[in-house]
Parts: C-alpha cells; sequence; structure tokens
C-alpha cells in the first residue's frame, strides 16, 4: 500500500516535470518564431503536447523489451514540432503574428508557473510525510 | 537548459532589431545630405536586411543582419537654382528617402524590439519560479 502511494507520488512529480520541460521547450520555439518576426520567408512553429501514457503519465519512453535494457527513467524529453496555425503571410513570405505569439508566451509562462507551484506543493507533502513539513 | 536558450535567441532578435534602427537612425539623419559637388550623387537609401541562421549551439533558428542594400529607386528633385550643386536647369538632387517611409519601418522594429523584451523577462520569471521550488 505504501509502495503504491510513493509510486503515485513519483509518477505525479515525474509527470510535472515533463510538463516543466514542455513549457520550456515550448519557450524556446515561441522565442525563435519571435526572433524571426521580421525574417522573410519564416513560418512559426509550435509543438505537439505531449502524449498521456496509459498509466495517466505523461512522458514519452522507449519501451524496455528486455531487462538487461538500460534504463533511461533520467532522459530528458523530446517534443515533436509542428507547424502553428498560420493567420496571415505578409508579401514577403513571413507568417508570423506578434500578437498570437505574444498571447502564447504569457498562456505558456502561467502554465509554467502552475506547474512550478503544483511540483513545489509535491515537495511539501513529502516533507509531511517525512516529518519535517512544520 | 531550454530557458537560458530562449533568452539567447530572443537576443539576436533584440540585436538584429537594433541593427535595424541603426540603419533608419542613419537615413533619417541624412534624409536632406544633397550632393557634395555639382553631378555628384546625393545620400542613397539603405535598406536593412534579415536571415534567419541555424545555431547548432543553441539548436534554435536566430536571426541576424544581412548585409545592407542600397535603395536603387531614383533620387528627388529640388528646384534650387541658387544651390552651387545644382544643374544647368536649376535642379538639386536630393536623397531618395521618404519620412514616412523610415517613420513606419522605426515603428515596426520597435514593436519587434519590445515583443523580443517582453518574452525575455517572461522567461526570467519561469527561471525564478524554478528557483523557488529549492526555497520551498
Amino acid at each position: 500500500m505504501a509502495n503504491t502511494a510513493l509510486g503515485t507520488g513519483g509518477n505525479l512529480m515525474l509527470a510535472l516535470k515533463t510538463r516543466m520541460q514542455w513549457h520550456q521547450t515550448r519557450q524556446k520555439v515561441l522565442a525563435e518564431n519571435v526572433a524571426n518576426a521580421d525574417s522573410p520567408g519564416f513560418r512559426p512553429m509550435d509543438i505537439k503536447q505531449p502524449p498521456i501514457g496509459a498509466a495517466g503519465q505523461a512522458s514519452v519512453g522507449l519501451v524496455q523489451t528486455s531487462a538487461g535494457h538500460m534504463d533511461l527513467a533520467g532522459r530528458l524529453g523530446t517534443f515533436d514540432s509542428a507547424r502553428a496555425q498560420r493567420f496571415e503571410t505578409t508579401p514577403n513570405g513571413n507568417a508570423v503574428n506578434l500578437e498570437d505569439e505574444m498571447t502564447k508566451v504569457a498562456q505558456n509562462q502561467s502554465d509554467y508557473q502552475l506547474a512550478a507551484s503544483l511540483y513545489s506543493k509535491g515537495l511539501g507533502l513529502m516533507k509531511i510525510a517525512i516529518g519535517k513539513g512544520r | 537548459m531550454d530557458l537560458l536558450k530562449s533568452i539567447s535567441v530572443a537576443t539576436s532578435g533584440l540585436r538584429s532589431q537594433s541593427g535595424r534602427m541603426r540603419v533608419i537612425a542613419e537615413n533619417m539623419a541624412n534624409a536632406d545630405s544633397g550632393p557634395e559637388r555639382a553631378g555628384a550623387d546625393p545620400y542613397r537609401r539603405k535598406i536593412p536586411t534579415f536571415q534567419r541562421r541555424f545555431d547548432r549551439e543553441l539548436e534554435a533558428q536566430v536571426v541576424d543582419m544581412g548585409r545592407v542594400q542600397r535603395d536603387n529607386s531614383a533620387f528627388k528633385t529640388k528646384f534650387e537654382p541658387g544651390n552651387p550643386t545644382a544643374d544647368a536647369s536649376g535642379n538639386v538632387k536630393m536623397p531618395n528617402v521618404n519620412s514616412l517611409i523610415e517613420t513606419m519601418d522605426m515603428r515596426e522594429a520597435q514593436r519587434s524590439y519590445e515583443a523580443n523584451l517582453n518574452l525575455i523577462s517572461s522567461t526570467r520569471r519561469m527561471i525564478q519560479r524554478t528557483i523557488d521550488i529549492l526555497r520551498a
């Protein structure tokens, strides 16, 4: 029972970690879009949402087919990029809409802060469990 | 760390927008720079260009200032017979700078610069939140 509870906590932290990595990658992609807001022929990019695993755990991983294979638990998440939805294209072929990008940046930031707050709450719960929560 | 890379990408945007601003300032300052002597050309308008480059270290497309091109459109002329640089019919060639176009370009550069600055401050807040996890 205790084992399961710990597993849940671990899964929660892992999911939040993946989420935070996803937001960091997205911030980089959005930075590229904003920096290239005046480059001719530039098409904005975005990244796909991380797929939700069967266990409700949002992580992308390789399946281990043999017990002797290396564990990849500590790997960094990589996310697929996708073409962002386009609203307008200027005559020089640039399709970046600055307002749209800034909205995405603001949303990304607040979602990241949510994940970071949940992560520190999770840490607080663990501290309570080991008796140093006060 | 991706957040620091975001800041570097946005910095490349800041750098090229400020370079663009420099070229615009040059055009604006020289809007009335006529020819040095009779028969010579006046100041020719400059056009800043951007080019994107894939930075292998940042694993992202950054933007750089490209070569500054010359605007080859026709010069304006001004009828001023008393001017020492005027031609036989009394016309003086003036730079092909239109201050309205320069002002619009300047606004665009300013907006793009602000967008990059906003991105940097947003990223900095995200980094701050990450550090706050340690204090929890």
